[in-house]
């Protein structure tokens, strides 16, 4: 039983997630002044790469993309949706973010088994802005931890509810709100953090070997690590949410706001990514950490 | 007035110490000079000692009737802001010149433009024989002025054929 | 030119399969062209790229690699140079690939007909599905030249990369004969 609802869940990360990158695009176009592509392109897309052939580059190329898509979406199953879950009492932040990195490993070991050098500078920079936004973050999350002893993140939510809006973690400790957003575009990898894609200068980076139906399936996986990354700041900042139905409004507003401040930045390069965030959110992680851990200010 | 006075010093100085067959001032803050082959060498030496750092460009003129090939040195004075055009001539049939890559090291690629083009050939620049652009080139050096590039297009490149004539033979459209 | 003729007459009648109709739809509406600029006609991509002409809205958009993109756009002025790196960048395209030809210079040399350097017909030596005409074609005739491409694929007769695969032979003679040899030889491949 506890296998159907998860594919379900599946299905539906997938067909929620694409349509709000679609929608999204939307709205990127609306920014710029563009009519847009339509709301449904990322399905045409990504179902347009399925259809093409592909090149193998040997073994290594395809086993990294399947590992990859494989670790992504084991994760993707034990997000919660709301208060629906498939597999209860294993959405563990710990268990979430060690499986995250099994799809990470994959797409690394795939771009760089294709041989191409504009992959490994991609996934070296993948991989430095990976440590770069984890850091803060995870100290945030651990003095969390310390403060509400759960780990998991429909502990977090349900500890959230019953508060309304101010209940929020998000503005019951803002110094780390600011911070965890500020690690979910490093996350999802969009400007000013997205020096590891930059097509015009390493030419997409690790997804430079890809084609057909191997960038489908990076495609598929990168809908997937979206849904995932968004939903744990959802859950624990935005107090998750009391049905499926609020979950997925503050979901697609959220990633609506991140997509939002992507489009009107520039781009980082790798170095100075790193140093802003060991200077800025560390040091807000930090200062957050030590007033949770000796004045318990927003805790109770 | 102060810019043609300055360039009249520095012509009235070189000619106090070389042999300059003439000088010809095309622009502001431009000056050329023709001079013989042997001279190049040393007038290059003393006008990059002099200021003369940069070597802007060296190219070539392919003087068709007179049967000559003249060299073109561009050189910048970065201080004064001034061009001096050191030119001189060879002969066409047998183009044999000396580098100039000890005093400008960075006249290897123009060396090597130029002799991929007009087919002069610098004695010391070992690589000179390398293609810079023309990548297996199988003609005589194309910019020369005897180089028919119509005939050599329509033998490589098959030209498109229509079936109608769009252009009299006269000339002008039909 | 017989061997294109005849092909394209036996093509003339559709006989897809129901699958092929539907990834050839998936495949109009979402075209991604190569970001390879290979003449000067490459200026008259960025007003059609951003918002004024808004190619995106067709589904278009850049892509930085060869191996994801579907079409080949050769803008303009083709020289023996730079074909020798379009045979190559077009041959590690994935299967449904296509070729648009830009401007006068890739349909008969243009006003460059008799350099030394300048190739007259671009579909000597790759299968161009499409001639967009200009000197340089202007975003809009760009924008229409698009909209024709996409119906073609639509209706299953942009049939390019299969001829180039059919009638390799008769391509590879025509880039040998104008070439010499295909092989990139420069100061980066030694």
């Amino acid at each position: 039983m506890n296998f159907i609802y998860a594919f379900l869940l599946l299905l539906f990360a997938f067909f929620f997630q694409t349509s709000i990158t679609g929608i999204n695009r939307k709205v990127m176009a609306r920014l710029q002044r563009r009519r847009g592509p339509r709301w449904f392109q990322q399905y045409i897309d990504i179902f347009k790469a399925m259809s093409k052939g592909s090149t193998s580059h040997g073994w290594i190329f395809d086993f990294g993309v399947i590992m990859a898509l494989g670790g992504i979406m084991a994760t993707a199953i034990l997000i919660p949706i709301g208060p629906l879950k498939a597999f209860p009492d294993v959405d563990n932040i710990f268990i979430i973010t060690y499986l995250l990195a099994v799809g990470m490993l994959g797409m690394a070991m795939s771009a760089s088994g294709s041989g191409n050098p504009w992959a490994s500078i991609g996934v070296s920079r993948a991989l430095t802005n990976m440590l770069a936004y984890d850091v803060p973050f995870m100290v945030l999350i651990v003095s969390f931890i310390f403060a509400f002893k759960t780990s998991s993140l429909s502990g977090f939510a349900a500890l959230q509810q019953g508060a309304g809006v101010m209940g929020w973690n998000f503005f019951r400790f803002p110094l780390g709100g600011i911070l965890a957003l500020i690690c979910l575009q490093g996350m999802l990898g969009k400007k000013p953090f997205d020096s590891f894609i930059a097509p015009a200068e390493i030419a997409s980076g690790p997804m430079v070997e890809y084609g057909g139906r191997h960038l489908g399936m990076l495609f598929l996986l990168h809908e997937f690590s979206t849904f995932i990354e968004v939903s744990i700041i959802v859950h624990i900042f935005f107090g998750g949410g009391a049905s499926p139905l609020e979950f997925m409004i503050k979901y697609a507003l959220l990633y609506t706001f991140m997509n939002i401040i992507a489009g009107v930045f520039p781009r980082f390069k790798i170095d100075q990514a790193v140093k802003f965030y060991y200077k800025v959110p560390l040091a807000l992680a930090f200062i957050q950490g030590l007033i949770i851990i000796f004045t318990g200010l927003g805790v109770s | 007035m102060l810019k043609m006075n300055s360039m009249n010093s520095i012509y009235e100085n070189l000619n106090s110490k070389f042999n300059i067959l003439s000088v010809d001032y095309p622009d502001d803050m431009q000056m050329a000079i023709d001079l013989e082959e042997k001279d190049i060498h040393t007038v290059l030496a003393y006008l990059k000692s002099d200021g003369y750092t940069q070597l802007s460009i060296l190219t070539c003129v392919d003087w068709l009737k007179e049967g000559v090939l003249q060299l073109v040195y561009v050189i910048f004075n970065w201080d004064s802001g001034i061009h001096i055009l050191v030119r001189t001539k060879l002969d066409r049939d047998k183009p044999l010149f000396r580098t100039v890559m000890e005093i400008y090291p960075g006249a290897e690629f123009y060396e090597r433009d130029v002799h991929e083009f007009f087919g002069v050939e610098f004695e010391g620049n070992e690589r000179s024989y390398k293609h810079l652009f023309l990548e297996l080139w199988d003609a005589e050096p194309p910019m020369r002025k005897d180089f028919d590039t119509q005939a050599y297009s329509d033998k490589k490149y098959a030209p498109r054929e229509y079936k109608s004539k769009f252009i009299s033979e006269k000339g002008g459209e039909k | 030119m017989e061997i294109i003729s005849n092909n394209l007459e036996k093509d003339k009648k559709d006989m897809r399969k129901v699958w092929e109709k539907i990834g050839d739809y998936f495949r109009a509406n979402s075209i991604w062209m190569m970001w390879y600029c290979t003449g000067c006609g490459a200026i008259e991509m960025p007003p059609t790229m951003t918002s004024r002409f808004d190619m995106e809205q067709l589904g278009m958009g850049p892509m930085a690699t060869p191996r994801q993109a579907d079409v080949l756009l050769i803008t303009g002025y083709l020289s023996a140079k730079t074909l020798r790196r379009v045979i190559y960048s077009y041959e590690q395209m994935q299967d449904p690939k296509y070729v648009i030809g830009f401007g006068s210079c890739t349909i008969n040399g243009g006003i460059y007909y008799d350099s030394y350097a300048t190739m007259k017909q671009l579909d000597h030596y790759l299968p161009v599905d499409l001639y967009i005409a200009g000197c340089m074609p202007r975003p809009e005739a760009v924008m229409n030249g698009f909209d024709t491409l996409i119906s073609m694929i639509k209706k299953g007769e942009a049939k390019g990369w299969k001829h180039y695969q059919e009638n390799y032979d008769w391509y590879h003679e025509n880039q040998l004969h104008s070439l010499g040899e295909v092989y990139v030889k420069d100061e980066f491949h030694e």
